[in-house]
């Protein structure tokens, strides 16, 4: 059986803080499989797949016969109705990128706190002015009875989702009651199989709704 | 030599030393030995603090804040966030083609900005590219290295590039034009001899096993990185059309008119600002580089005080003394010129050896000195990763992103990972340098 090069671990933990686990899992599934097919994609399962448990996920999806993320912005959007401003604490690039576009007349920020390396001011770029980037002293301001707040969920089972741990550093029991709404957006189809690295836990019931 | 040659020739050469070796304490150093400089002039009579003051050449620091201001203005733009990019796709993520496209392209960037500027504008898109690599300690060690003399040598090449040159044109040794056509052919012969020396004699690629997974990942990471960042051409074009006006002006406005360099850079470098004012503004109050300003105000201080005792018109003379050809002496200022730079730095060295340069001026075509010196300066600059400012920047920055090998142990790039690069770099340099000025002089 083909081995992948002991490079790609780095390379993925680089790339995951700027685009997100799903996004950059999907980007590293496609590229391996264009290389080497399903083949290669189980190897990079079996190299990878504990280290990074979304891309393990992925790579499982892929197999099955999936071969693109399920994007559904058009859900989220339909949640976003009423809302003047959402705050977004979790970064994926492929799901923001589709959303963006719909929530016209929606003023947009994103939580700038990550466990992992990001350059704040690319991402910033990457939506020219569209998204507003704050910290945690800031985030609060985004509040109010027409303020909605979105995080990226890895899976559930029912009753508990995998979340990034920068979620946890900002919900609370105060913080819930200053929003609207508390959107899940879950960017995986079935609950991770493997330990979730990187990711913590949190129960169903933070979010107002999950997508 | 007098009592007051030895006292402030100490306080120079002492802080200096101090600077080097306590390089978190560089700014306080300088600019408290100036103070000093200043106190001891005038108990000595040499010179008073008003004196010393009106003798800074205040334009070379007016160039110095105005072109990197400039800069901030094309970093705003994310110009040299793309054409690194660029460097990325086109040499497709592999590490030999890496190392020449970036060597070229920091070539390029730091002819037209600081080191300093070139250096934080090209490495951080570097270095995340050599993590999703995912390269070596010995590859690291001479991209970076390479990198390092390329920008030096950049910033030789053109009179704006860095401050010895802006000091020469400052100074009115050389015209911009003048400097511009003699300076920019030798540095790129040892931007090829170097980068020729490294590719085919080093192979710091030599071992590596190429995957052509890993660097069409690195690709295609790279391009969702910048996805949808765009050069903001509202803001890229002005300022490049202002920096080409200067640049004109440069070449073509006569110094008798009395429209200096310094002149022009300020007024152009204003109306780039004004052109988007809220911006301007803004990059006035936060981003002028005081620090850069302040060193080089310190050591101005400092070389004058020890100026005003004639000590370097008594090193000229003892120089043109020496039992050699006249030729033989001028070699001789060059090795010099590149050694000292290596231990004191470009800033001080520039400085100091400028006022010997004069001399030796006198008695060769003026280029051949002026620019030998400026490329020696290089030469130095590139000997040791602690004789110029970008050295422990890179050293820095490098540091701070937690570079890997594929087996995990951390990379490093410091002084001695340098010394192999620094030493192949000072040799090419320094032999450039002076088969340029036995070039010059027949």
């Amino acid at each position: 059986m083909s081995t992948l090069p002991p490079e790609l671990a780095q390379s993925f933990a680089v790339a995951m803080g700027e685009l997100g686990f799903c996004s950059t899992a999907w980007l590293y599934v496609r590229v391996v499989a264009q290389a080497g097919g399903d083949e290669l994609v189980t190897v990079l399962r079996e190299q990878l797949g504990r280290t990074f448990p979304v891309l393990d996920a992925v790579a499982a999806d892929w197999l099955s016969g999936q071969r693109a993320p399920s994007v559904d912005a058009g859900a989220v959007f339909s949640a976003c109705h009423g809302l003047e401003r959402l705050l977004v604490v979790g970064l994926e690039a492929d799901f923001l990128d589709a959303l963006l576009p719909l929530l016209d007349g929606v003023e947009v920020a994103l939580l700038s706190y990550s466990m992992v390396d990001v350059d704040w001011e690319r991402v910033s770029a990457n939506y020219a002015g569209r998204v507003q980037l704050v910290d945690l002293a800031a985030a609060q301001e985004w509040a109010g009875s027409r303020s909605g707040l979105l995080t990226f969920v890895y899976g559930h089972n029912g009753h508990l989702s995998h979340v990034r741990p920068s979620w946890l550093r900002f919900i609370g029991d105060d913080i819930r009651t200053q929003f609207r709404s508390i959107l899940g957006w879950n960017v995986l189809r079935a609950p991770l199989y493997v330990y979730p690295r990187w990711l913590v836990e949190t129960p169903l019931s933070d979010f107002s709704e999950v997508l | 030599m007098s009592r007051a040659q030895l006292v402030l020739c100490t306080v120079l050469l002492g802080a200096l030393v101090l600077q080097a070796a306590r390089p978190q304490f560089r700014l306080l150093i300088v600019t408290f030995a100036a103070g000093l400089s200043c106190l001891l002039s005038t108990l000595l009579a040499t010179g008073t603090t008003s004196q010393l003051l009106s003798e800074v050449p205040w334009d070379v620091l007016i160039i110095l804040v105005g072109l990197g201001l400039l800069s901030e203005l094309l970093v705003t733009s994310r110009l040299f966030g793309l054409l690194a990019l660029w460097s990325t796709e086109a040499s497709r993520a592999n590490p030999r083609r890496l190392l020449v496209y970036f060597a070229i392209g920091m070539y390029l960037v730091s002819g037209l900005v600081n080191n300093l500027t070139a250096l934080l504008l090209v490495l951080p898109v570097l270095l995340i590219l050599l993590k999703l690599m995912g390269v070596g300690q010995r590859f690291v060690s001479w991209l970076l290295g390479t990198l390092l003399i390329a920008c030096n040598l950049g910033g030789a090449a053109t009179p704006i590039g860095d401050f010895p040159a802006i000091l020469l044109l400052g100074r009115g040794k050389m015209t911009f034009g003048s400097y511009l056509s003699h300076a920019l052919p030798p540095t790129l012969i040892a931007l090829l001899l170097l980068i020729l020396a490294v590719v085919l004699l080093v192979r710091p690629t030599h071992g590596m096993t190429p995957s052509s997974l890993a660097e069409q990942l690195s690709v295609r990471v790279m391009r969702q990185l910048y996805r949808n960042v765009r050069l903001d051409w509202h803001l890229a074009i002005p300022s490049l059309s202002w920096l080409l006006l200067m640049l004109i002006a440069w070449l073509l406005v006569p110094l008798k008119t009395g429209i200096t360099p310094d002149l022009i850079c300020w007024v152009g470098v204003g109306l780039a600002l004004l052109w988007r004012a809220s911006l301007g503004e803004k990059l006035l109050r936060t981003r002028v580089d005081f620090e850069a300003a302040l060193f080089l105000l310190g050591l101005f201080v400092m070389v004058g005080a020890v100026r005003r005792t004639g000590l370097f018109a008594l090193l000229a003379n003892r120089l043109t003394a020496l039992p050699l050809p006249p030729l033989s002496q001028l070699l001789l200022f060059l090795v010099i010129a590149g050694v000292t730079t290596g231990l004191f730095s470009a800033g001080p060295s520039m400085a100091a050896l400028l006022e010997v340069a004069e001399v030796l001026a006198r008695r060769f075509p003026p280029h051949a000195v002026y620019v030998g010196l400026a490329l020696s300066v290089c030469a130095g600059s590139s000997f040791l990763l602690t004789a110029a400012t970008s050295g422990p920047l890179l050293q820095t920055l490098t540091e701070r992103a937690g570079l890997r090998d594929r087996s995990g142990n951390p990379i490093r790039f410091g002084f001695f990972e340098f010394l192999p690069i620094g030493l192949l770099g000072f040799a090419v340099i320094e032999s450039v340098a002076i088969g340029y000025a036995l070039w010059a002089t027949y």
